[in-house]
């Protein structure tokens, strides 16, 4: 688009029958961030993937068809959308080549932001940096993906202090990788 | 790319591990589903998480695991060797490339210990390195030392010395437990 909307006019534009680039533009601002929410939720690209092209296909269909009253409110229902698909998806309900025929494979092509690429040989070096129980809890949680209760349990600390090792690692870990806190 | 009210990259690692209450991650999830800005942060956030990851996979850290770690390192297939000297005691060792992980389980009593530091002395029982107030589970009988297998598999024939040492308020300092290592080197390189 020439120049950039705001969601809500997107929205208003496509319930008007008028917006085939609107969708276009909502389709490539919101894949990646749904997509986003499909790997929180079901820790998988491929999943989260397929989430986001049933969400898009299920938010335009509901904005073509002018389901959506309050434009303001769009982030609110797609939020909704993806917490109904991620059940569905877990149950196998939705199948992608339905998806495929019913609305083209160029409307359903991947949006996959790269992950940023990170320096392992410096990560390493900045994770031996840490303080031993900063460390411990980092690699405990992503490595073991243990939280909470258990963690606090070997450092022999509460759940908060947990917590509060946690952040003060992360923000040292970023610090030291050079990317803002 | 500008967010006027940004979330913290600590705070969105509680999301991406799922330890926030249900209308804490409603808000985040609000919020990022608008914002790309936030939305590259988290990406920022996996991606150490998930480098994180593969560094305890590859075994190079030096640092106290736990028991649920190497139970997890096991699921994974990951080669686990590990050495269990007595305290007071010694033990040979070494490591091949097959292994994966390189665990010493240092027994103590902790007891009525507060801080606990790991000492890493050479041969003739001179600090090399300290690991300050370590975790340790005062129910527990062991700490469990993960050696970095990158360095383990490099080493010459050598001893090391570990000491388990409690550390009181006033910096007074009590032997736990000692602990010798004599490390013989059985892959090829350098110092064989």
């Amino acid at each position: 688009m020439d120049v950039e909307l705001d969601d809500a006019e997107l929205v208003r534009r496509i319930g008007a029958g008028t917006g085939r680039e609107a969708e276009a533009e909502l389709f490539h601002r919101l894949a990646p961030r749904i997509r986003l929410y499909g790997l929180r939720h079901l820790r998988n690209a491929a999943a989260a993937e397929d989430l986001a092209q049933n969400v898009m296909i299920t938010t335009i269909e509901a904005l073509r068809a002018g389901r959506l009253r309050e434009p303001e409110k769009l982030v609110s229902f797609v939020l909704g959308t993806c917490r109904m698909t991620v059940l569905e998806l877990r149950r196998g309900g939705q199948r992608k080549e339905r998806l495929l025929e019913r609305f083209g494979a160029d409307m359903l092509a991947p949006v996959q932001p790269a992950m940023p690429r990170v320096d392992e040989e410096k990560l390493r070096r900045c994770v031996q940096n840490l303080s031993e129980r900063e460390r411990a809890v980092v690699v405990l949680t992503f490595y073991d993906e243990r939280t909470g209760a258990d963690l606090a349990r070997f450092l022999g600390v509460s759940e908060a202090n947990v917590r509060v090792i946690r952040h003060r690692a992360i923000h040292g870990l970023r610090q030291c990788m050079g990317v803002a806190a | 790319m500008n967010c006027q009210n940004p979330i913290d990259a600590a705070i969105l690692a509680d999301y991406w591990l799922g330890v926030m209450t249900e209308p804490e991650e409603e808000r985040v999830e609000l919020h990022l589903l608008a914002c790309d800005a936030c939305g590259e942060r988290l990406r920022e956030v996996i991606a150490l998480g998930e480098g994180v990851r593969r560094l305890a996979r590859a075994g190079s850290l030096r640092m106290v695991v736990s028991e649920s770690f190497l139970r997890r390192a096991a699921e994974e297939g990951l080669r686990v060797r590990e050495y269990a000297p007595p305290t007071g005691g010694g033990v040979a060792c070494t490591v091949t490339a097959e292994d994966d992980i390189l665990i010493g389980r240092l027994a103590v009593n902790l007891r009525n210990a507060g801080r606990v530091d790991l000492s890493i002395c050479d041969e003739r029982g001179i600090e090399q390195s300290r690991m300050r107030d370590i975790p340790v589970d005062s129910e527990a009988s062991s700490v469990v030392y993960q050696e970095s297998i990158t360095f383990a598999k490099a080493m010459p024939d050598n001893k090391m010395i570990a000491r388990l040492i409690t550390v009181d308020a006033a910096g007074g300092e009590r032997l736990l437990g000692e602990y010798l290592f004599n490390h013989t080197r059985s892959m090829p390189g350098p110092g064989v």
